[in-house]
């Protein structure tokens, strides 16, 4: 980073191939909206050029770059506030994954994640996914570390209920199903 | 232990941070307490979440982003090994223009009016000068075309590639020019409003540019794109230099940096 900011372009190649699937996963997860997410992403690399002058050599470059990359989402939607609420459609294809019922877990997971407030999603998606250190999302957030934990529990806790919750739908829609296909045809007999 | 206390300790608890007492105290009360237990099991779940890769053109728009930007920022003079980069800098946008749908668009059109043409060259007994000059008045238009929709588009590295786009032409179409002063006066990226500016000033000779450059130094609010406007005052010698900077050092909130600019301009100017 050092190198960048002091001027070197082609250093921030580097830290394209280092960074931009965590942001790209981190704008995808909190906005599902893949088309947007890269557009943010390469947002962020236009920023780093323009305040590279900004990096203080030191600090965790990984706390400045994702808030670059908060500023770079808010300042977005900012210009262009959301029209329309999440659309499940918008939301990244569920890939491939081992046994059917792991692909269900991910379904529901990702349909709970996306009930969260966008604050509760993030903090998560910060510390689970982009692994920052509860003192660096302390620092992004201008709040409390002890702030940080209670807001990272209160999230846990309502992701637990909304994925109880989906997880009760779709088995009361499953056995639903499956009870009206046992239903014998009306009058019992079949004409040939 | 109460669900409060662990409340506390869990996010600890999840990242392993705990001392081995406390540790312990947790694993107690997650197996008596189905809620905290289902809590940790959701946080272990997250990690089924699959991890998301951007397309493929995401590195080549990295790239264009890059070399527009510097092609955009850079004021040295020209030498051998800025040509060099400008080259490479067009190779890299032309690639990626092709690739996208709008670059698709355009040159199946480009590729049909050829063929049109080529047809009609062939098949009629006319002088081929006027077609040829024809089919270079349908490809400029459409390169103007490209340029246009891209300085309208939503993200600012595809306007600022539409910026470096409109250089390629030594003379610039009129329509083109109103959309980089639109641009120069009323984007909202400074970086973009700066590659105008650098576009813009190229065609500094032409008297309807230069009037129209410096007067959206009174519209510019960002220091860079004014400070870029100073010197570009002082490059074209402008008979009224003196007094556009006055006006300007008038401003109530101006940016110190951007006061500093102009009185060593102002020094320049004497």
């Amino acid at each position: 980073m050092l190198q960048v900011r002091d001027g070197a372009g082609e250093t921030l190649g580097v830290l394209f191939d280092r960074y931009q699937t965590p942001l790209f996963n981190f704008y995808t997860k909190l906005t599902g909206d893949r088309a947007l997410s890269e557009d943010l992403v390469q947002e962020v690399f236009l920023r780093i050029l323009k305040y590279r002058q900004s990096y203080r050599p030191g600090t965790p470059f990984r706390a400045w770059i994702y808030q670059i990359a908060r500023n770079a989402r808010i300042d977005h939607f900012r210009k262009f506030p959301p029209q329309t609420p999440l659309e499940p459609e918008m939301l990244p294809p569920v890939l491939p994954v081992d046994s059917a019922q792991e692909q269900q877990e991910v379904e529901l997971l990702q349909h709970a994640l996306q009930q969260l407030s966008e604050e509760k999603r993030e903090i998560l998606l910060l510390c689970r996914f982009q692994e920052l250190k509860y003192e660096e999302i302390a620092a992004l957030l201008g709040c409390e570390l002890s702030t940080v934990r209670a807001r990272i529990h209160r999230a846990l806790q309502d992701l637990r209920k909304a994925f109880h919750q989906l997880a009760c739908d779709t088995m009361r829609k499953k056995d639903g199903t499956a009870a009206a296909e046992y239903i014998p045809p009306r009058g019992g007999r079949h004409e040939v | 232990m109460k669900c409060e206390h662990i409340a506390e300790l869990l996010p600890d608890y999840l990242q392993g941070s705990l001392s081995p007492e406390q540790h312990h105290n947790v694993e107690a009360h997650l197996e008596q307490c189905a809620d905290c237990s289902e809590e940790v099991v959701i946080w272990e779940k997250l990690s089924v979440l699959p991890v998301d890769q951007p397309g493929p053109a995401s590195r080549a728009r990295f790239e264009a982003m890059l070399q527009a930007y510097q092609a955009g920022r850079s004021n040295q003079p020209v030498d051998d090994s800025h040509w060099r980069k400008r080259a490479s800098a067009w190779n890299w946008n032309v690639f990626h223009w092709l690739r996208s749908p709008l670059g698709a668009m355009a040159w199946s059109a480009a590729l049909l009016a050829i063929g049109v043409f080529a047809g009609l060259r062939l098949a009629g007994p006319k002088p081929p000068s006027p077609d040829l000059a024809a089919m270079q008045t349908e490809l400029a238009s459409m390169k103007q075309l490209v340029v246009l929709s891209m300085l309208q588009q939503q993200s600012a590295s595809a306007r600022l590639e539409g910026v470096t786009w409109s250089t390629r032409d030594q003379q610039l179409d009129p329509q083109v020019l109103s959309a980089l002063l639109h641009t120069l006066r009323y984007d909202s990226s400074v970086d973009v409003r700066l590659a105008a500016l650098d576009a813009l000033s190229r065609h500094g000779r032409q008297p309807q540019v230069h009037e129209a450059v410096l007067d959206s130094l009174q519209l510019q609010q960002s220091p860079l794109v004014q400070v870029a406007l100073i010197d570009l005052l002082l490059e074209w010698r402008v008979p009224d230099a003196a007094q556009r900077l006055e006006a300007l050092q008038q401003v109530a909130n101006l940016n110190p940096t951007v006061r500093q600019r102009v009185e060593w301009a102002r020094s320049k100017l004497n």
